[in-house]
């Protein structure tokens, strides 16, 4: 197995140095893994995320993710459109699109033709269950519906990797257990490697490994311990 | 769907703000659509006013001034002395009197004689020219409209009753309203042989008219002078310049206050929607196409703009223009500068608001409540 995220003496500082949100990780993630990322609010979880998604850039130490270097400001568009699938907490859908439309947003960036990226988009949907609201505006769905069609949104380019940041943050329990359910299944089936920030340590205890960050810098954690109390959701 | 088809579909999510931008910049596009029809519509009737008087110019009294049908006369002999003047082909002279015609106290009667009226700016539309010396007429149409006469009837003038036996159109707002008949018959009612109130000129082939007119002007300046149609096409063309350049003026403020309009518009859009611009980037959208579609968007209101300003812009100049006596005449070019001026308020009022969305930092887009 080979490592997807290399991470080395990370640090991002916001507010003129003031608040160094990340200050000094060193973090090997491997292809397919599915890695829970825990920690007190305000710790830089969402920060740490961010990186991984090249969505902001370090201020200094090194980063390395799925063969892209996120240190200096090349490519990024590419990488995000080749390697990452984002699901945010809440699903930011377009709301003037449809379902299906929706997903075929990041394709935009691939050459398919239209025609290509419908039946995509309508294969993405069946994956997640929801071939039959395709036509539906995002407004019509249920909570956890719209999280599913973000799912698919975020599988449109076949992701490396699905970065996750609260993604049953706004869910009742029931419904956010499917939606792990979905993502833990897909992580699996498309052998993609999934990245979950989250609160919930009953989620986190679901990864393979769980990381946890506290003021900028990761905690010790021992794996195996961890991975001994893992519940199976099926 | 196609990435066209999302951009057509981005400006009407906020329907009101949209039809507001679309509002603005249709009056600026009727503005520009009708008043090129105007111009170019008083080109047409001026060109024709130009060529259809087979006449190059004529002459009136000194005293008349440039007013080419007042009362005032010259002497009958001068027609042939500007016949033999060098250049002249030919010379015709017209007698304009004031007398009663039919209900009408007073009206005007032109005298000319029926082989000279090739060089008056008038066609027949229907009957025949009169006779020489006879006591015939023919009306200019808007006189015969107005007083529902026709081509066999017949018209009393100074107590005289005349038969209709022709009716003639003319560009000449002077003459439209006329009625003419032998000069002979002229000198006959007002009783005077010996005056004339102009002269057309026709020069020979090749000679050029100003040359021949600063002629006679050098010979006989003192007494007579002539009016060349080369001046009224001087007059004519400060005017249509002056159109011109108030069509391109109103362009101009078109550009600056439509821009200002989808500046704000767009402004507002790329605003209300910095999550979904972050997710755009989160999902790997590059800058370049996030400002195509912000300026996409931006062209689509402005295009529709145009679109619907152009139509209205023709229906309103083809319902209003008669009404004030205008024939608007409408070219493809027309609609081209509309639809330039669209695409650069377009573009302009595009680019600033996507210059904006493109430098919003994904991570602060996302964060936005
Ligand atoms: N763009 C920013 N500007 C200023 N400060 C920021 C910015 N982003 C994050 N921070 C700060 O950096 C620190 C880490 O933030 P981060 O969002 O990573 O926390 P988190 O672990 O995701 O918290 P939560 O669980 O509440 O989402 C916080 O103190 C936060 O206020
Ligand atoms: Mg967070």
């Amino acid at each position: 197995m080979s490592n997807v995220v290399e991470i080395n003496n990370l640090m991002k500082s916001y507010e003129n140095g003031h608040i160094k949100a990340l200050n000094g990780i060193d973090l090997t993630i491997w292809e397919g893994e599915f890695v829970s990322i825990i920690g007190p609010s305000g710790s830089g979880k969402s920060t740490l995320l961010n990186m991984l998604g090249a969505l902001d850039l370090p201020d200094s130490g090194s980063i390395n993710v799925a063969g892209y270097d996120l240190t200096s400001n090349k490519k990024l568009n590419e990488f995000r459109a080749k390697k990452i699938g984002f699901v945010f907490q809440l699903h930011n859908l377009i709301p003037n699109l449809s379902v299906v439309e929706n997903i075929e947003i990041p394709m935009f960036t691939s050459n398919l033709s239209n025609s290509e990226m419908r039946s995509k988009a309508l294969s993405l949907l069946e994956q997640v269950g929801l071939k039959d609201k395709a036509s539906q505006k995002p407004s019509k769905l249920s909570g956890g519906e719209r999280q599913r069609v973000a799912i698919a949104r975020a599988l449109a380019n076949d992701p490396s990797i699905i970065l996750a940041d609260e993604p049953t943050g706004s869910l009742d329990s029931k419904t956010s257990n499917k939606i792990l359910k979905l993502l833990i299944d897909l992580h699996k089936s498309n052998n993609v490697t999934l990245i979950i920030v989250t609160h919930d340590m009953d989620v986190a205890r679901l990864a393979d490994r769980i990381i946890e960050v506290l003021d900028g810098q990761l905690v010790n954690t021992s794996d195996d311990s961890l991975l001994e109390n893992k519940i199976d959701v099926e | 769907m196609s990435f066209l088809k999302f951009i057509i579909k981005n400006p009407f999510r906020r329907k009101n703000s949209a039809i507001l931008s679309i509002v603005g910049i249709c009056i600026g596009i009727i503005v520009i659509v009708a008043l090129g029809g105007i111009t170019n519509g008083l080109v047409s009737t001026f060109e024709d006013t130009i060529h259809a008087g087979g006449a190059d110019f004529s002459i009136s009294g000194k005293e008349t001034g440039d007013s080419a049908y007042g009362t005032n006369t010259i002497d009958a002999n001068w027609t042939d002395k500007i016949a033999n003047v060098s250049g002249v082909e030919e010379a015709y002279p017209i007698y304009v009197i004031l007398t009663s015609v039919g209900d009408d106290y007073m009206n005007t009667l032109i005298g000319i004689d029926p082989n000279g009226t090739q060089l008056a700016d008038i066609s027949m539309t229907e009957g025949r020219l009169f006779k020489d010396n006879a006591s015939e007429v023919i009306l200019g149409k808007i006189y015969a409209d107005d007083n529902n006469l026709s081509v066999g009837d017949s018209l009393k003038i100074d107590g005289e009753d005349f038969d209709i036996v022709g009716i003639y159109e003319t560009g000449d707002s002077n003459m439209a309203g006329a009625v003419f008949t032998s000069i002979k018959k002229v000198a006959e009612i007002n009783d005077d042989e010996d005056s004339i109130s102009n002269i057309y000129v026709k020069v020979n082939k090749g000679e050029d008219a100003q040359t021949v007119a600063d002629r006679i002007d050098s010979m006989y300046g003192d007494n007579i002078t002539t009016i060349s149609s080369v001046m009224e096409m001087e007059q004519m063309g400060s005017m249509l310049n002056m159109l011109r350049a108030s069509s391109w003026g109103i362009s101009l403020l078109a550009i600056v206050v439509g821009g200002l309009g989808i500046i704000n518009t767009m402004l507002m859009s790329v605003f209300e929607r910095t999550r979904e611009i972050g997710v755009l980037k989160a999902v790997g959208w590059s800058n370049r196409k996030i400002l195509t579609m912000i300026v996409g968007e931006s062209l689509v209101i402005t295009i529709v703009s145009a679109i619907i300003g152009s139509v209205i812009g023709v229906v309103l100049c083809l319902v209003l223009a008669p009404m004030m006596g205008l024939s608007p005449v409408f070219t493809p070019d027309i609609f081209v500068q509309a639809f330039i001026i669209a695409i650069i308020v377009g573009i302009i009022g595009g680019l600033y608001p996507a210059s904006k969305a493109v430098k919003l930092p994904p991570t602060e887009a996302l964060r936005y409540e």
